[in-house]
């Protein structure tokens, strides 16, 4: 008699590699090992086919809305198989299925027309992971004054787990915006109005708010990126000033700290 | 305001699958249903607004978590990072009924995202008792185990589903949670009798039925139903209920629709139907 490992793996491979070269020999063989109804093990088994492949890409349709309404819903099919083809799904939770997606359209389409469905996919993908991430308390001002003013210079910041820094060669917020809302139809965007630096952030307050999506300026991009990198708040300053010379170090960590982005400092500073 | 639901306790009464569509109507409204479902993978993140309004609706309606991803008849290794995942869902939420599926969905690390059919032998029986015994300790609590639809039986089995069932209550003191709509279904697709199974389920074990609708599809030879979670629930299905609540007595009972969501409304309906159900027990006892 089989063992339950033999039996789930040749049915897992009837159901996931049935339909493939070789397989469908092997495929054929596992069936004489079930048993249905009048309509037959066949098509019995490709219920669960059928569901294992609707469950995937339901769950990359709900992660990527606005790519699927860019591409239309046939290519957008054609490709999510194409990419489960090369991805097969490694979890029990469907949540996690669409991270590589925003690199899969990147490759796809690098050299074409269509190259800034990769800017699109990837900023759709740090919205949910904004929209998930761990939750923080707003900064504890008390422990900033213990630092002593010699030490700021080395004083690193903590980013709120929700925050995702965003750079991108096309409007990619500009296309997502337009495309979000399914009941009109997007004005045209011109593709040639340059990229964007963007904050993603959880709005700070209710358990209703949303992601905030802020363009940032060059400098103030670089003063996150540096921080988010853990350099200490001299590098960090140094970094944006290197941009802009005008940099208002000071203002930017009032804007960031009240705006609960920046929510703690390192853990070396208790 | 209802009374905060800090007593774990399920009411013997008609709740439905609460899916991300309605919840910002259920925070609004409020509305009358005595408890609500939600699946636990859809609460495994780290943080976010859904986990507040979930932690806010969790004071005001019993709630249960049902889960779909833990593949717990897998003879992979148990997967202990979801698991873990599921754990801090449990000890936040605080849920007064947890459930997952007899049944597995992955093997070699692959995953089929579906709810996959078990052999009814020996070795499965001893296999996936281990494996719930392991997640009740994990979890440090008695979890609940629902029947699944089947398209297709293994020729190796050599108990039926529900003794199959009965045994893996016995054997790991899980509790159980009988799908109503799933036995139906199996039993028309496999050729089984749906009586002979309500017969063979140990009632003190049932903690919760589940009723959801399902789809007849032609096929070449026969019929096959597909138990698609988007249609109302069946006469016959109904029927079957009303024998499974004279067989396990008053137990409460879900009404789950995950596919072309209807308006919250169609849920809540369908529940009250299936709160008349309930209420001609009660009703029959006094």
């Amino acid at each position: 008699m089989p063992t339950l490992r033999e039996l789930q793996s040749d049915f897992l491979a009837a159901i996931l590699d049935g339909g493939v070269g070789s397989s469908v020999r092997v495929a054929e063989q596992f069936q004489a090992r079930l048993v249905a109804g009048a309509y037959g093990t066949a098509r019995g088994l490709a219920v669960y086919t059928n569901n294992a492949e609707h469950h995937y890409l339901e769950s990359l349709r709900k992660s990527f809305p606005v790519v699927q309404r860019l591409v239309g819903e046939d290519y957008f099919t054609q490709c999510a198989r194409e990419f489960r083809r090369d991805q097969p799904s490694r979890t029990g939770d469907l949540h996690d299925l669409g991270g590589p997606f925003p690199a899969y359209w990147h490759d796809k389409h690098g050299d074409d027309a269509y190259r800034y469905l990769g800017d699109v996919a990837r900023l759709e993908w740090l919205y949910q992971e904004a929209s998930t991430a761990a939750d923080h308390a707003p900064f504890d001002f008390a422990k900033l004054a213990r630092v002593p003013t010699e030490d700021y210079d080395a004083l690193r910041f903590i980013l709120h787990p929700s925050a995702r820094l965003f750079s991108s060669e096309f409007p990619a917020l500009a296309i997502w915006r337009e495309n979000m809302r399914s009941d009109q139809e997007p004005e045209i965007i011109d593709l040639g109005a340059g990229g964007e630096r963007l904050l993603l952030a959880r709005a700070a307050a209710g358990f209703a708010a949303g992601i905030d999506v802020r363009p940032l300026v060059h400098a103030e991009f670089v003063f996150l990126q540096a921080i988010e990198g853990s350099l200490g708040f001299g590098a960090c300053v140094a970094a944006a000033a290197a941009i802009d010379p005008d940099f208002d170090a000071s203002a930017a960590l009032e804007t960031f700290v009240y705006g609960q982005v920046i929510v703690d400092l390192a853990a070396e500073h208790p | 305001m209802r009374a905060q639901a800090s007593l774990q306790s399920m009411p013997a009464a008609a709740g439905i699958g609460l899916r991300s569509p309605h919840v910002g109507e259920v925070l609004s409204t409020q509305p009358g249903v005595a408890w609500l479902e939600v699946h636990s993978e859809n609460y495994f993140a780290a943080g976010g607004a859904h986990l507040s309004q979930l932690e806010t609706i969790r004071e005001r309606y019993p709630l249960s978590l049902h889960g779909v991803g833990l593949s717990l008849g897998s003879t992979d290794p148990l997967d202990r990072p979801h698991l873990e995942q599921l754990r801090r869902a449990v000890n936040r939420f605080e849920p007064a009924l947890v459930s997952e599926h007899l049944a597995w969905s992955s093997v070699g690390g692959r995953h089929a995202n579906d709810l996959l059919p078990l052999p009814y032998t020996e070795e499965a029986l001893r296999h996936v008792s281990r494996r719930i015994a392991a997640v009740q300790d994990a979890l440090g609590r008695q979890v609940l185990i629902e029947n699944v639809s089947s398209y297709v039986g293994f020729a190796a089995s050599r108990l039926r589903e529900w003794e199959f069932l009965a045994g893996v209550a016995a054997e790991s003191a899980c509790g159980l949670l009988i799908d109503v709509n799933n036995i139906y279904v199996s039993a028309c697709n496999l050729g089984f009798d749906p009586d002979e199974y309500l017969a063979a389920i140990p009632p003190t074990a049932v903690r919760e039925l589940h009723l959801a609708g399902h789809t007849a599809v032609p096929a070449p030879a026969g019929e096959l139903l597909i138990d698609t979670h988007g249609t109302p629930v069946a006469d016959a299905v109904w029927d079957l209920y009303a024998r499974a609540l004279a067989r396990c007595g008053a137990v409460p009972t879900l009404i789950e629709w995950d596919t072309d969501l209807p308006p919250l409304t169609t849920l809540i309906a369908e529940a009250a139907k299936a709160d008349a159900y309930l209420g001609a027990l009660h009703a029959d006892a006094a």
